[in-house]
């Protein structure tokens, strides 16, 4: 235990002085730092040349019909909804209408036939554009309301029926998978980036030590067991650390521009996660990053080089690979309790990341969690104590590449 | 204290590495282990050490199983092993630690080795901006600080100019007079012919000779006569196809008895003028050559 602790405190500080850890920590920092505060600097910007609106350039659109009363009456209920406009009857024929358009007198402009037919003139259509979608509406009610008006209606009687509001109310029994989804996918994405990069961390550390030489006097100085958790647990640590540094300077720096945000629904449905649902990502995070990495660490100690790590490595990144994806795919199908996933969710291997997406895109019972825990947790221990062998024997294998069924035979032997 | 090997077997897969390996070593004694390079030594060490264990045998201190919980290790391996990167006093402090030692007591002793070794002034620097002999210096505290029983020295003078090899020389007879167990393994024989009082000799994963230094160069056969003289030439040619030129250009007369010394030695004192005139003694090299030359 005591030597488990000298090489836990050992690595750890190996990652807190390491300039590369350090960078890469900040640059996080300061990459959400520029996010979070990016409405407030816009906002001084903003306040600096807001100069008074009036005379203020808008776009023309022109509105052309052969029926004097049906273009004032779309004129007005279109100057109503494009405010973005500056809305115009024209009385001119269509090749006008196209040369003002050309020119750039005007922006873009209907032509109607009747309140049923119309052309849209514009000379680049963007991608966004929904003029056509909004005039169809106006169009459609000004249609109804007229053809309501002659069959005996009043406007207002007209107008009120076709705008009668319908109430209705959701009540949610389960969770909301709109609200859910987005940080969901973050979590998701964040367990599956730091698991793979602190695992290869690890790979990486003991194959160095290995090619370095150091581990022929660390095999004689210390127990596999010790070296294997003490490296493992100390990254999971600095891991950990980085996450609370990120996490927690987002979360600071939200509050700061709080404000700002305003209600920003994405901002606000990240930052109102519910505090239960973080824990759990605490514990898969750790559980799974565990797992994972004393897999990548048994397998940095059968590369002789660095080089080899690479290769070493790729089919454990699969298996994650392969997790996330299914994962994802029933996450974007929006149904996360397919068969598929409720197996993935007690599968060591992938349920770091399956069940923490049961839990926060569905209703998962306390009893399944604690069963995915639990299994989780006891196949942490084994391939902890199966990787810490593989070490043993791993690390004095020099020269060509182990094959598998060496190790094995050298594992059950040890 | 006596540290003993009995009857080790050890195979990787289908290959046989060691075969019925018996040694033993006593503390205030060196202790040579010598063999051609994959003749099974590292893997002798590595048993003795406990890095794996062995298929069959024992390894036995003052005639009990050895607790490794007890008894502490020194190992400077022939490979060497630190961190190119780190800090050399964070790394030095770091190995006594995980022996047992206080962090308190592993500075100090660490300090101490530094500066017996005139390697103070590179405390704080990070192990790869020192020359390689300076490296090899270093390499040799992680095998000391703890102050072992058993100190395994593995190569220790290769890479090392002359003055520093005396400093080493100097540190292992001081941890031979403490009374530790040292091994030493080397292939530079005059070393261990200056060090050692016993040996062992593997090849092929058998040890093919063991046992006092002094008793060994005995018991090898006295049937050689160095010859010195001026007159070389001369008695060359009297002796023609019964002699070997020595190293330094002096005359080793094969005798075909050991009863013929006597005649021989007279015969040639009074016909040449003779300078010395002995009974040639083998050197370790001479041993080794002849146990390990055919690779078993």
């Amino acid at each position: 235990m005591k030597q488990f602790c000298k090489i836990l405190k050992f690595e750890l500080k190996h990652y807190l002085t390491n300039k590369i850890f350090i960078g890469v920590t900040l640059i996080l920092v300061a990459v959400i730092a520029v996010v979070m505060f990016f409405p407030r600097i816009w906002g001084i910007f903003k306040k600096e040349d807001s100069t008074p609106d009036v005379g203020k350039y808008l776009p023309v659109m022109l509105v052309v019909s052969d029926a004097k009363e049906n273009s004032e009456a779309v004129k007005e209920a279109f100057a109503a909804v494009f405010t973005g406009y500056e809305v115009k009857v024209a009385d001119t024929d269509v090749e006008d209408v196209k040369d003002q358009i050309k020119s750039g007198e005007a922006e873009c402009a209907f032509v109607l036939n009747s309140l049923t037919s119309y052309t849209y003139y514009v000379n680049n259509l963007s991608m966004y554009d929904n003029n056509t979608a909004i005039a169809d509406e106006v169009l459609k009610s000004i249609y109804r309301i007229n053809a309501m008006v002659q069959g005996g209606f009043t406007p207002e009687e007209a107008s009120a029926i076709l705008t009668a509001p319908i109430e209705g109310r959701i009540e949610n029994l389960g969770i909301d998978q709109m609200q859910n989804f987005l940080y969901t996918y973050i979590m998701i994405l964040a367990l599956y980036m730091v698991i793979l990069l602190y695992g290869q961390m690890v790979a990486t550390n003991v194959a160095t030590e290995k090619s370095s030489r150091a581990m022929e006097l660390l095999i004689t100085s210390a127990k596999p067991t010790s070296m294997m958790f003490g490296k493992v647990i100390a990254t999971c640590f600095a891991g950990l650390l980085q996450i609370v540094v990120v996490f927690g300077s987002s979360i600071l720096f939200f509050n700061i521009n709080d404000d700002y945000w305003g209600d920003n629904p994405i901002v606000n449905s990240i930052f109102g996660m519910p505090i239960g649902l973080f824990v759990y990502m605490l514990i898969f995070f750790i559980l799974g990053y565990l797992i994972y990495s004393f897999m990548f660490g048994a397998v940095g100690s059968t590369a002789s080089k660095l080089e080899d790590i690479n290769t070493s490595v790729t089919l454990i990144a699969m298996m994650f690979v392969v997790s996330f994806l299914v994962v994802i795919v029933s996450m974007s199908s929006g149904n996360v309790d397919t068969v598929l996933t409720k197996v993935c969710s007690y599968i060591p291997f992938t349920s770091p990341i399956a069940m923490f997406t049961r839990i926060a895109m569905s209703t998962v019972s306390i009893y399944e969690i604690c069963a995915s825990i639990a299994i989780l947790i006891v196949s942490v221990i084994g391939i902890g104590v199966l990787s810490a062998k593989i070490y043993r024997v791993g690390v004095l294998l020099y020269g060509n590449k182990p094959k598998l069924g060496s190790i094995i035979k050298a594992v059950l032997k040890a | 204290m006596k540290l003993e090997l009995r009857n080790i077997d050890k195979s990787f897969g289908e290959n046989k590495v060691l075969k019925n390996v018996s040694i033993s070593a006593e503390g205030g004694k060196a202790f040579g282990l010598l063999g051609r390079n994959g003749a099974g030594k590292t893997t002798t060490i590595r048993i003795l050490m406990d890095v794996f264990p062995a298929d069959k045998g024992e390894v036995l201190l003052d005639e009990k199983p050895i607790d490794y919980d007890k008894v502490q290790f020194g190992y400077l391996p022939e490979e060497r092993g630190l961190y190119p990167k780190k800090k050399i006093i964070d790394q030095l402090v770091y190995f006594a630690e995980l022996k047992g030692v206080s962090h308190a007591k592993a500075v100090s002793a660490v300090d101490y080795w530094l500066d017996r070794l005139g390697m103070t002034e590179y405390r704080n620097k990070r192990l790869d901006t020192l020359s390689k002999g300076n490296q090899q210096k270093i390499q040799l505290i992680p095998a000391v600080a703890h102050d072992p029983q058993i100190v395994i020295l593995d190569e220790p003078f290769s890479g090392l100019d002359p003055v520093n090899a005396m400093l080493l020389k100097d540190v292992v007879k001081e941890v031979i007079r403490k009374g530790k167990i040292v091994f030493l393994s080397s292939h530079q024989m005059n070393y261990i012919e200056e060090f050692c009082d016993s040996i062992a000799i593997i090849n092929g994963g058998q040890v093919v000779l063991e046992g006092d230094l002094r008793d060994i160069k005995r018991n090898y056969p006295r049937n050689r006569l160095v010859v010195r003289s001026l007159q070389n030439e001369k008695i060359a040619r009297e002796y023609k196809g019964r002699f070997e030129w020595g190293e330094n250009g002096e005359i080793i007369i094969i005798l075909d008895t050991l009863e013929d010394k006597k005649r021989v030695m007279s015969e040639l004192t009074e016909t040449y003028d003779i300078d010395e005139i002995k009974v040639y003694e083998p050197s370790l090299n001479d041993i080794f050559v002849e146990y390990a030359e055919n690779q078993i």
